[in-house]
């Protein structure tokens, strides 16, 4: 009765160890999915990313696209808000890496981050 | 300042490329210089009503390799258009399909920048009118396109399909972008060319084309708005085309 009593426990442990084994490489597989997926948000602004940001962002990452490297002020003369606005806006794009922000004499300039690798 | 078009469609097979083709030389022939650019990378088509002459695809020029300009080629003798009619052309060869698969998101980015860049390259060359034509649904570069472009020009027919996909592109694409819309009401069924509905989904409708085999057997070897311009289909796209220049 005892040996059964083991027996059992040692099938019930393999089982336990066999479905831990599977929860650890189903956990390892999600971290490096989330890790490339915030690697891929960090590194590139492509029309996909550019959908999914909300629609101030988007606003401002679209012009920016269509005419090219800008101050904060030329752009908020396009969106119609005022140059602080969209100041804080291109420096939440900033921070987020889809734009480089860069100084030429006394202006601060804005430009779509192209630090991409090539391919 | 330069018009651009993306003439785009929720599903395949809806006539984007002959409205696309069509309206290029509708354009040309009333003096706007035009560039018709073969978006759709994945299904090519522009190459097999013209012959390219120049040595570099559009793939090129999203790839960093050449300039726009280098991909041009110009039609305005053959097609005896007024103004002229630049053409620029999606590689067929498999090889070049099959590895634009793969590309990746970094690879669409830089394409979008470079897409940007090459249609304010084309407004200095003096353009009036870019059309891009685009693959079907939200492919990658379709949507590229889409975002470059001034106006969506929505090729629609009236099938289940199209119908519950259009309407979600619309609103989930389109006005997140703020584009214009206009819908083409293409190989409609009703046999005439009223308008039914003035809008659809919110979008003005800028013609019905109706179903017709001769459109379908004709356009195969010619370019309808070229070759016979008294053609129902020829004055749509003419009565389209000043739609879309009111819309401006």
């Amino acid at each position: 009765m005892d040996s059964e009593l083991l027996e059992q426990i040692v099938t019930n442990l393999k089982e336990i160890n066999s479905k831990l084994d599977k929860l650890i490489v189903q956990v390892e597989n999600r971290d490096e999915q989330i890790s490339e997926k915030e690697r891929i948000m960090a590194d590139s602004l492509d029309v996909i990313t550019l959908l999914s940001l909300p629609d101030h962002l988007r606003t401002t990452a679209t012009t920016l696209f269509e005419i090219g490297p800008a101050t904060a002020d030329e752009i908020s003369k396009i969106t119609n808000k005022e140059r602080a606005v969209e100041s804080n806006y291109l420096n939440q794009l900033v921070r987020m890496n889809h734009v480089r922000k860069y100084r030429e004499g006394r202006k601060v300039y804005f430009r779509i981050n192209d630090s991409l690798k090539k391919k | 300042m330069t018009l651009t078009l993306a003439i785009h469609s929720s599903k395949g097979g809806t006539g984007k490329t002959s409205i696309a083709m069509n309206l290029a030389v509708a354009f040309a022939s009333a003096g706007k210089n035009t560039c018709l650019i073969d978006l759709d990378l994945r299904g090519p088509s522009l190459h097999s009503m013209f012959e390219p002459k120049s040595h570099f695809w559009i793939n090129d020029f999203l790839s960093g390799k050449c300039s726009i300009k280098d991909t041009l080629t110009d039609f305005k003798k053959e097609m005896n258009t007024k103004a002229h009619l630049y053409m620029s052309f999606s590689n067929p060869d498999i090889r070049e399909i099959r590895d634009l698969v793969s590309k990746d998101r970094d690879w669409q980015a830089s394409a979008l920048k470079a897409l940007m860049n090459g249609k304010r390259e084309l407004s200095e060359k003096d353009l009036d009118v870019i059309i891009f034509d685009t693959s079907p649904g939200v492919e990658y570069e379709s949507i590229n396109a889409v975002a470059a472009s001034d106006m969506v020009i929505i090729v629609h027919n009236d099938t289940n399909a199209c119908n519950s996909c259009t309407e979600q592109l619309i609103n989930g694409v389109y006005s997140l972008l703020d584009k214009k819309c206009g819908i083409i009401e293409n190989m409609s069924h009703n046999n005439c060319l009223d308008i039914i509905d003035k809008k659809r989904y919110g979008v003005p409708v800028l013609s019905t084309i109706p179903c017709m085999c001769e459109i379908a057997t004709r356009g195969k070897d010619e370019i309808l708005v070229h070759t016979d311009p008294e053609h129902l289909f020829s004055k749509s796209i003419v009565s389209i085309k000043e739609k879309i220049e009111a819309m401006k």
